[in-house]
């Protein structure tokens, strides 16, 4: 009996040790992709991006064998946490796609590896500047891009509206033409304008239009009059002409134009595809537009623009990195790009691919381009986390009608001072 | 969206087979091991004793010792955001991040102090209308009638769904315009509330979605409790003339206790700690007016990266509960029979 005992123990023992040596023998690498793009909506080819990522992948281990991948998707938020709670522990993704504003916490953390020792300053080079820009910190540059925009643009129904307002003074007055009671219960059913209220990156530009900007390099630049002012008007979009819903957040928002309930609505390029599909296409006539200017200040608001971004662990060892440079050269390659926009309506940030017909001819996609231009790259350094954290409640009080916006906005400053002071403890 | 092929089912089963074989190897080496020094070398008595609890013992330092063990190492750090790799340790940061958690606010507008006074009705309301609903529901229950399994089945649902799902869904019931809690309260004539703009109604928005979910667990428990109770005592007391007031009073309840006293401070720990109902209908908003303690503290950690500050954050509130179990224990009594017995 005691001896069955010992030889099962050996037996199991060897077993043990060899299903590891057998991985090993087949000389395999699996490069795990982290994503930040969901199974959420379909683009036009009727494939999610994250759908599209896993085919170029598929694609890819056709022409390298033996070479495979794990594509992980995560919401934007938890990217950035568990990416941090595993490059700490020294394991992790072999590649990152995710925004341009991790590049700042990532790279005061230590834990990607600047561009620059990957790929030469001549394939950098081909990127627009602005994509290029938007990741540069300390002279160097901790991502590359896969695609420019992600801003915020004036989207309208022109089953609605015939043409977009030209400044405030017009936003105000159609959006109060268009703000109705249809079915006469005392409260509107269609409104003007619908967007995310209560979120700081959908105040942003309006802050742009009257003259301010969160920050001023590293410095917050939040108690001024441009804030004042741009909070006021938000608030008197909701209390005073009330031609935005009394609360109003991104799927309210969403689900109001897509059914045909709202008349404009200020939503990013990401959702462009999503108001194209057939279903949507019978209540809405999709136009796009600058969000427009304000008249006060003469100034187009300036959505913050950004990107979405490869980033390199600094972990990853040189011959999975030789791979991974190969398998991003072919994603950002112009084929590549150019698909990412027909199907999803991504800018491509190839300098080349921005010429190109497709770009040039297309009413909504020359629209959006057209916004980006006057758009502003959002603060990649970490202390927009603190600007952003600081914003946040305080304009929640704001469009509760808590709050002055004089105290709001000193508020704002204060805090995010004592933020950045924390988070540089 | 990716087809579930059996491609993907296959390759999903093996992850969890491979998994499966090396926590057996390592539980076969474990006992072997155990084996031989236990009843080979030391000769032990209670040899067999030990070597069942060993791997339940392995798995418990794994999961909960060693990260226990790692966050008191943090809160004696400086790590944050400009130090994630290379902080330093010594007493003076956790002495510096202990004073941080009363001296400076946790999140902008809100102090340690305020946040623990909101925490602590949280916690209050939410247990005692989590004991008295379940009490009560259990108490109907308890009696022979008709379809009970159905009723029982009904009562369990909100404890059934998974929470995050729950939570989402009462999120947009909460939606001004468009929301089930509004209609209902317009059609009985009252005004609609901006549930998600004002911090206090925000706040008994996510107490009622949270008293919703907790009730089933207590009821479940409760109805454990009374049905173990003999009828015998229900009989002599009737026998006595006692009230129905008078049975519950002297019967019920007191038979009661050693079931509701862990369901109780089960009941408060998971209140004080519970992150989910929170983060996903408010996220700690408007104005922070929404956030407990182990919200404000997931913000300070995860946006903020103030990781040793954090750490010692924790252990703050650790201790907190650590001090109310023993005296709640104390004055409740209600693990005596498991001693004693």
């Amino acid at each position: 009996m005691k001896r069955v005992f010992v030889r099962m123990l050996v037996s199991m023992l060897l077993l043990a040790m060899i299903v590891p040596l057998s991985a090993f023998a087949q000389k395999k690498m699996t490069i795990t992709l982290w994503t930040k793009e969901g199974e959420g909506e379909e683009g036009l080819g009727g494939e999610t991006i994250y759908g599209e990522i896993v085919n170029l992948t598929k694609k890819f281990s056709q022409t390298h064998p033996g070479v495979e991948f794990e594509v992980v998707s995560y919401g934007v938020e938890d990217l950035r946490q568990n990416f941090q709670s595993a490059a700490f522990a020294g394991a992790g993704p072999d590649l990152l796609w995710t925004v341009s504003d991790h590049a700042g916490p990532f790279e005061a953390m230590k834990l990607i590896k600047p561009v620059d020792e990957v790929f030469d300053k001549a394939y950098i080079d081909k990127f627009v500047k602005p994509g290029i820009e938007a990741v540069e910190l300390g002279g160097k540059v901790w991502g590359v891009p896969l695609n420019v925009g992600n801003h915020l643009m004036l989207i309208y129904n022109k089953n609605l509206i015939a043409n977009p307002p030209k400044d405030t003074d017009e936003l105000i007055k159609v959006g109060m033409e268009l703000t109705k009671d249809l079915d006469g219960d005392g409260k509107p059913d269609q409104y003007g304008l619908v967007y995310n209220l209560n979120e700081p990156f959908f105040f942003a530009p309006w802050l742009g239009g009257f003259g301010g900007w969160p920050l001023d390099g590293t410095e917050p630049t939040l108690n001024t009059p441009a804030m004042v002012n741009a909070l006021q008007f938000v608030q008197d979009l909701k209390f005073k002409h009330k031609i935005v819903p009394m609360e109003c957040d991104y799927d309210a928002a969403d689900s109001l134009f897509k059914e045909g309930k709202a008349a404009m609505i200020v939503n990013g390029d990401w959702s462009l595809s999503s108001y194209l599909t057939d279903e949507v296409k019978k209540k809405v006539d999709l136009g796009i537009a600058r969000i427009p200017k304000v008249t006060e200040t003469g100034l187009w608001p300036s959505p913050m623009t950004s990107g979405i971004y490869f980033m390199f662990p600094e972990y990853v060892s040189d011959d999975k990195i030789e791979v991974i440079k190969d398998f991003v050269e072919y994603v950002c390659s112009e084929e590549v790009q150019l698909m990412f926009l027909e199907a999803h309506m991504r800018l491509p940030a190839l300098e080349e691919a921005l010429t190109n017909p497709l770009v040039t001819n297309d009413p909504i996609i020359k629209g959006s381009s057209d916004q980006m231009v006057v758009g502003k790259p959002m603060p990649t350094v970490p202390e927009m986390r603190a600007a952003w954290d600081a914003i946040r409640p305080n304009q929640e009080a704001v469009m509760a009608g808590k709050a002055k916006p004089e105290d709001a906005a000193k508020a704002m400053q204060e805090a995010c001072e004592n933020l950045i002071r924390e988070m540089k403890k | 969206m990716l087809p579930l092929t059996w491609d993907i089912m296959v390759q999903g089963l093996s992850e969890v087979v491979k998994l499966v074989l090396l926590v057996a190897t390592v539980v076969i080496i474990l006992e072997a091991l155990a084996y031989l020094i236990l009843v080979k070398w030391l000769k032990l008595k209670n040899a067999l004793a030990f070597m069942l609890i060993l791997p339940a013992l392995v798995g418990v330092a794994i999961l909960i010792l060693y990260p226990f063990g790692f966050n008191i190492y943090l809160a004696f750090s400086n790590m944050s955001m400009y130090r994630f790799k290379e902080f330093s340790v010594g007493l003076k940061y956790g002495i510096g991040n202990l004073l941080d958690v009363f001296r400076v606010p946790v999140l902008q507008r809100v102090t340690f102090f305020q946040l623990f006074l909101r925490t602590f009705l949280w916690t209050v309301i939410n247990v005692v209308f989590h004991v008295l609903g379940g009490l009560f529901l259990a108490i109907l229950l308890n009696r022979p009638m008709r379809g009970k399994a159905i009723y029982r089945t009904l009562l369990v649902v909100p404890w059934a769904i998974p929470q995050v799902i729950a939570a989402l869904a009462w999120k947009c019931e909460f939606h001004y315009q468009y929301g089930f809690v509004n209609i209902l309260l317009e059609k009985l004539g009252f005004q609609s509330v901006q549930w998600m703009s004002d911090p206090f109604w925000a706040f008994v928005a996510v107490v009622i979605v949270n008293i919703w979910l907790g009730i089933p667990f207590m009821m479940v428990t409760i109805l454990g409790g009374l049905q173990s109770i003999s009828p015998d005592y229900y009989d002599a007391a009737q026998i006595d003339g006692a009230s129905g007031w008078q049975q519950f009073r002297f019967i019920t309840l007191p038979l009661l206790n050693p079931i509701l006293t862990p369901a109780i401070i089960l009941g408060v720990i998971w209140t004080f700690n519970n992150f989910n109902v929170i983060y996903l209908v408010t996220g700690g908003g408007p104005m922070e007016g929404t956030d407990i303690l182990v919200t404000s503290l997931y913000k300070a950690v995860f946006e903020f990266y103030r990781y040793g500050f954090g750490a010692a954050y924790s252990l703050v509130i650790f201790l907190f509960l650590l001090v109310f179990s023993m005296i709640y224990l104390r004055i409740s009594g209600g693990f005596k029979g498991a001693w004693e017995a």
